[in-house]
């Protein structure tokens, strides 16, 4: 009787931990299925390469048929041997206009950054703002109205004050206008925390922001040759 | 007694089965879960594959189409002076606008995320001032504008006036697309000028290099650097004339 009791005891306590054994690799299994988080976010990631490859499609289409518009424009002057100086010009215009060789105006936002008694703005936080506009889409852009061009940088001189474009002096408060989609260069630069208002008035520094329907942005007025530069002769 | 403990056995050996039934439910289901997602997964991949290839196709057949536009326009204007000195601009804008390949002398600078464990102190304490951020291009780009860098390109990038160094978790992307270390910054300009701003003591790329990352620096009689091969084209913009 008395072995009995023993055998059954045995046999209990063994089942016990077996059932434990099979519950501690369930639990293992499932915090390993957690790693779905990171599968869920190479879903969202996937989703927003085919948004900006779609973009970039689209955008390379309608250039493409623009330029083959050009093309039958000139081909038809051409046929009827017009002028093509007009065609010229357009072109000229245009490419001027992307260049930031151009007075523009457009729908878009305006971030005005001020020095107060603890930060003083620098030009660091110029640069990072001015890199979040583009990342919006901005197409224009101007600092205290002075064209930012692909070619301007902006300097720190001896910390104490910000030049940019080699030789302009400005000084708080710095407005930067860009001209863009006023919906993408806001959310862009609204994210919570991590976007450019929250995160540079957490900071302590003065950030204010507007959109604006019609903002105004003058031509860069400046030299733009280049000496150092030799193009590949076309075959 | 012996029936009452053996009763208070059988009935916690059922509620531990029951759990544990319970969670291989639950962890079958995530399982299946994981299961389609990989499904739509695959079909996402193949999307983006889709989209690229169109682009690539159209960015093809656009490269196309711009040699026969200059062709045209060169015809047209064949014996017009005027339209040829606006045809000579017009180049001139796309070489300034990065829409041309160029060579000409200059820098190339790579920076190497510092993987390796090292003793240094700081670098314990900080790891990640070894690593090569998005706001350290910046500053680096920021630099070679400032030294009259007439031409820039990260890892084969060309910096055009639309384009933004951004970080997306652990990835920099420039111009929307995703580059990694070793970053390669190539610059056509004077030697001597990138010599004064970058390299000075002091200067950027000396902060970095005390900060752990692997910094080395070339200058080169001949830095070709590639086109933007995207399309620059305003939609918000208008002239104002």
């Amino acid at each position: 009787m008395k072995k009995n009791k023993i055998i059954m005891t045995i046999i209990v306590g063994l089942m016990c931990l077996v059932l434990f054994t099979v519950m501690f690799m369930q639990f293992k299994t499932i915090e390993e299925t957690d790693i779905t988080a990171i599968e869920n976010m190479r879903e969202s990631e996937l989703r927003t390469a085919i948004s900006e490859w779609k973009t970039k499609y689209e955008e390379t289409n309608t250039k493409l048929e623009e330029t083959q518009k050009s093309i039958n424009e000139y081909k038809s002057k051409l046929d009827k041997n017009e002028e093509a100086s007009e065609l010229v010009d357009q072109e000229l215009q245009e490419s001027n206009m992307l260049l930031g060789k151009t007075d523009v105006y457009g729908e878009g936002v305006v971030v005005t950054l001020s020095d107060n008694e603890q930060q003083k703005i620098k030009a660091s936080d110029l640069i990072v703002l001015i890199n979040e506009l583009k990342y919006g889409g901005a197409e224009a852009i101007s600092i205290n109205d002075i064209r930012i061009t692909n070619d301007t940088e902006i300097a720190f001189i001896d910390n104490s004050y910000i030049i940019i474009g080699s030789e302009q002096r400005i000084s708080s408060p710095y407005v930067v206008k860009a001209i863009g989609n006023i919906t993408y260069l806001s959310s862009v630069l609204s994210l919570k925390d991590s976007g450019f208002i929250d995160k540079y008035t957490s900071s302590g520094k003065t950030v204010s922001f507007e959109t604006r329907k019609r903002i105004d942005i003058l031509k860069y007025s400046g030299d733009m040759s280049t000496k150092y530069i030799n193009i590949e002769e076309e075959k | 007694m012996n029936k009452k403990q053996i009763s208070i056995t059988l009935g916690l050996m059922c509620m531990i089965l029951t759990v544990s039934i319970f969670i291989q439910i639950k962890t079958i289901w995530r399982a299946n879960t994981t299961v389609s997602q990989s499904f739509t997964e695959n079909g996402l991949r193949d999307e983006v594959l889709k989209w690229k290839e169109k682009y690539d196709n159209a960015y093809y057949e656009l490269g196309k189409a711009e040699d026969e536009l200059k062709e045209v326009r060169e015809s047209a204007s064949q014996d017009d002076a005027t339209s040829l000195a606006k045809q000579e601009q017009i180049k001139e804008n796309n070489i300034l606008l990065g829409l041309t390949e160029v060579k000409g002398q200059g820098i190339k600078i790579t920076l190497t995320d510092n993987k390796a464990s090292s003793n240094d102190l700081m670098s314990m304490v900080n790891p990640s001032s070894r690593i090569v951020h998005n706001n350290d291009l910046l500053e680096i780009v920021n630099a070679l504008k400032n030294a009259d860098a007439e031409a820039i390109s990260i890892n084969g990038q060309r910096i055009v006036s639309t384009t933004a160094i951004t970080c997306e978790g652990t990835v920099i992307k420039v111009n929307g697309q995703k580059i990694s270390s070793p970053f390669e910054i190539k610059a056509i300009g004077s030697q001597a000028l990138f010599s004064g701003s970058l390299t000075m003591p002091g200067g950027y790329l000396e902060i970095m290099e005390n900060d752990g990352v692997l910094v080395d620096i070339e200058y080169l009689d001949e830095v070709i650097i590639e086109k933007y091969d995207g399309v620059i084209s305003y939609k918000y913009v208008h002239n104002n004339d």
